[in-house]
């Protein structure tokens, strides 16, 4: 056992020093491993950095009330009296006056210029009701100040005015022939309420001719579990028939699409490019045993093991392998993790969002990585071990 | 012998380094025939777009509403040679994962305007302006839901209410038209604006958007300046483009596509460009003797690198054709499950002529060093090596 161990040890020696040969050949495969672990973690890091700011938008304790199937806010209409009937519903906790924690809100899309492309995009405009703060968690204000109530002041996201032209705090912004300045910018712990402009709900009603018209409604829920209790009331009351959802659920929802788009494009074009890289290590190996063969003749010869040469050369291809998925992995980090990126989500308006390399994706990554290296020197491994001693010498 | 014999028994000298070197570069090319594909569906609107067309939405935003008085106005501006209006539905089938793209519009002026990217027949046409509730549903999607030619079909909006309450609206089906060119996307469903506003709850007397066609595109500029300066400090103020900047800024609103879409293929070409490049080296380094004994017997320096060239050449293309042709039936097979995402995903014509295009490049750059290396190659040096 020992000097099987040991003979593994020497071969293995052997052909990782003998590397050096081939080194052009080599770095190939390294770097056609790197270039496939690029691509899948670069999606993937688009997909979770996208899935997180959406799906951690959501809390349990908030209610939202929309229009029956609209499924998005942009597509939702509530009306005063339904307004109402949602203040008066079960379930919804009081603030210290009494009042139910009620938010209605009108979602109006305006035009955006975005940064990189100088091009129009959708941006939301938010008028929220008083309650509006203090139904999410973790605002607030970073520059500037709150809008004051009945002016159209404007408030943005710190992500809406890093991405999009002219959010600066005292800029006035014409959305139509209506005018706004902005007084602040704020943070939302990296939610995609930071995509967003708010204003005073009655005065974008007014501004906007949208009197009495609402799309949302917001509520804080006594505990999560009061949610059914709200949707029962909703049920049983016909002039209701809205969709009562929890904020999770509801922007649970909203992330699933885009993100599972992301990841459907981002695997399959990673398993693609890698049966290249596979070709390509293959390739790499097969020559790594050519160019050894009357080295590994002569070691047979001497009687060193088939077991050995076997491990020797699979052992390169792992080390090649894991060479390249963590130079991989290391540059996606370094180019990729935290760039900040905007796309259009579920509501018809931009969303803006950093990818986020995390450590399971890194691990995917180096998995696919090995999995290359593997079959790559698997079958290469195999001749080297079989490889008759006679036909190695003659080479 | 032939020279093409000789390469072609070259190449496949060591069959399974060849057949490894083809199944890389065929990877490569299946990638870069899907990724243009879809970055063609993203480009589309903007291939697509007609000179002589102009788009004019609300100032605000295009998904706000325009008052249907617009619609005569913009008709009296002198250039303009037919005016339509259109109103998204946000339409839905059963269930409101169902998603589907259907818009109210007015059916005489809406199927002349776009009569160069939809065949509607003349039949239909006629049925559409005299049936109120009439639709006309894209070849596509009516083979998506099997609906055929007089079905009524409930279509539910997840925007709009009837007076009566109900989201949903019966439209029967008086024409299937199909798309003129490839890239004419035809998931979509047209019905009549005035059956859509007489039964609406909220909205009366508002259109989406309107589509005009000029009567010389070199007047574009104007006639788009002469409309918004007449609403200009109105309520609602107007934004006018040309269909092309229109659908650009559109596609750009989903992120850099062409970017991503340029990496991705960057790398793949990188990774083959690598593995290609050195293995051909490899390959002909291996061969320098025989390249020796090649220029003995005559061979001149200009021919070897012909046949060096050659060989990878013909590597490149024994690889990228099928790649192209494995890209082809992938885009054919996705085509239906990816329609509501990327409309007009195709392998188009250009695509296969850059590919080709491509491929002749990534052969000659493969084959150029180790090409020029054997033809400098000395007689007494290569023979008298290894």
């Amino acid at each position: 056992m020992r000097s099987l161990l040991l003979q593994i040890a020497a071969v293995t020696t052997i052909n990782l020093k003998s590397i050096p040969r081939r080194v052009l050949l080599s770095l190939s495969t390294v770097v056609a491993i790197a270039l496939v672990v690029m691509v899948l973690l670069a999606f993937l890091a688009m997909a979770n950095g996208f899935q997180r700011t959406i799906a951690g938008s959501g809390s349990d304790d908030i209610g939202i009330v929309l229009r029956g199937g609209s499924q998005a806010e942009i597509n939702s209409t509530v009306t005063r009296e339904q307004v109402r009937l949602v203040e008066d519903g079960p379930g919804i906790a009081r603030g210290g006056d009494g009042k139910p924690l009620v938010s209605p809100e009108l979602y109006l899309v305006v035009d955006g210029i975005k940064h990189t492309t100088k091009t129009k995009a959708n941006l939301p405009l938010r008028g929220i009701g008083e309650q509006g703060f203090a139904l999410r968690k973790g605002i607030t204000i970073t520059a500037g100040r709150m809008f004051n109530r009945g002016s159209n002041e404007i408030v943005v996201g710190k992500g809406l005015a890093r991405e999009f032209d002219g959010f600066d705090i005292g800029s006035t912004v014409a959305f139509g022939t209506t005018r706004w300045t902005v007084v602040g910018t704020f943070e939302a712990d990296g939610s995609v309420f930071e995509s967003e402009i708010w204003a005073d709900l009655p005065v974008v009603q007014s501004l906007f001719n949208r009197n009495n018209i609402f799309q949302t409604v917001r509520v804080r829920l006594a505990e999560p579990a009061t949610l059914d209790e709200l949707k029962g009331y909703n049920d049983n009351d016909p002039r209701m028939k809205l969709d009562v959802k929890s904020e999770a659920a509801y922007f649970a929802d909203q992330s699933s699409q885009t993100t599972d788009l992301i990841q459907k494009l981002g695997w399959p074009l990673a398993i693609a490019m890698a049966f290249g890289a596979l070709a390509g290590a293959l390739n790499t190996m097969y020559s790594s045993v050519a160019a050894r063969a009357t080295e590994i003749a002569t070691l047979r010869a001497i009687g060193f093991g088939g077991f050995s040469a076997f491990v020797g050369t699979l052992t390169e291809s792992l080390l090649l392998a894991t060479m390249g998925g963590a130079i991989g992995a290391v540059l996606t980090y370094a180019i990729f993790d935290g760039l900040s990126a905007s796309t259009l989500g579920g509501n018809f308006t931009q969303v803006v969002f950093n990818f986020r390399l995390s450590p399971a994706l890194v691990g995917q990554g180096v998995l696919l990585a090995l999995i290359v290296g593997l079959v790559g020197g698997l079958f290469p491994a195999l001749r080297a071990a079989r490889m008759p001693i006679v036909a190695g010498l003659y080479a | 012998m032939n020279a093409l014999t000789l390469v072609r028994k070259n190449l496949f000298r060591r069959k399974l380094r060849a057949i490894l070197m083809i199944v890389s570069i065929l990877i490569a090319f299946l990638i870069f025939g899907v990724l243009a594909g879809v970055y063609a569906s993203f480009t589309a609107g903007e291939d697509r777009a007609a000179a002589d067309r102009l788009v004019v939405v609300n100032k605000v935003n295009f998904t706000q509403p325009l008052p249907m008085a617009y619609y005569n106005r913009v008709r009296s501006v002198t250039g303009v040679r037919q005016v339509t209006h259109a109103n998204w539905f946000g339409g839905y089938y059963q269930d409101p994962r169902n998603f589907l793209i259907v818009m109210a519009v007015e059916p005489e002026t809406y199927t002349d305007v776009f009569s160069r990217d939809f065949d509607f027949g003349p039949e239909a046409r006629q049925a559409f302006i005299r049936t109120r509730t009439g639709a006309l549903v894209g070849e596509a999607m009516a083979r998506k839901w099997g609906w055929k030619l007089g079905d009524r079909v409930p279509i539910a909006s997840n925007i709009f209410s009837q007076r009566n309450g109900s989201h949903t609206w019966d439209f029967d089906i008086v024409g299937i038209f199909t798309g003129k060119t490839q890239q004419s996307d035809t998931n979509l469903m047209f019905f009549q604006y005035d059956y859509f506003d007489e039964t609406r709850s909220f909205g009366k007397d508002t259109i989406g958007w309107l589509v005009l066609q000029t009567a010389n595109p070199a007047e574009n500029d104007r006639i788009s300046k002469a409309i918004d300066a007449m609403f200009v400090n109105s309520t609602a103020e107007t934004a006018t483009d040309t269909e092309k900047a229109f659908n650009k800024a559109f596609a750009a609103q989903f992120g850099n596509i062409a970017l991503i879409v340029v990496l991705v293929v960057g790398a793949a070409f990188v990774t083959i460009l690598m593995i290609v490049g050195n293995t051909m080296a490899l390959t002909v380094r291996e061969r320098t003797r025989e390249i020796g004994v090649l220029k003995t017997l005559g061979f001149t320096g200009g021919r070897i690198l012909r046949l060096v060239l050659g060989e990878s050449v013909l590597l490149s293309l024994l690889g990228g054709l099928p790649g192209l042709a494995l890209a082809a039936l992938a885009t054919a097979a996705l085509r239906p499950s990816v329609s509501n995402l990327l409309p007009g995903f195709a392998l188009t014509v250009d695509i296969v002529a850059e590919a080709i295009v491509l491929m002749l490049a990534l052969g000659l750059v493969t084959g150029l060093i180790p090409a020029l290396n054997a033809m400098r190659l000395q007689i007494a040096t290569a023979l008298g090596r290894g």
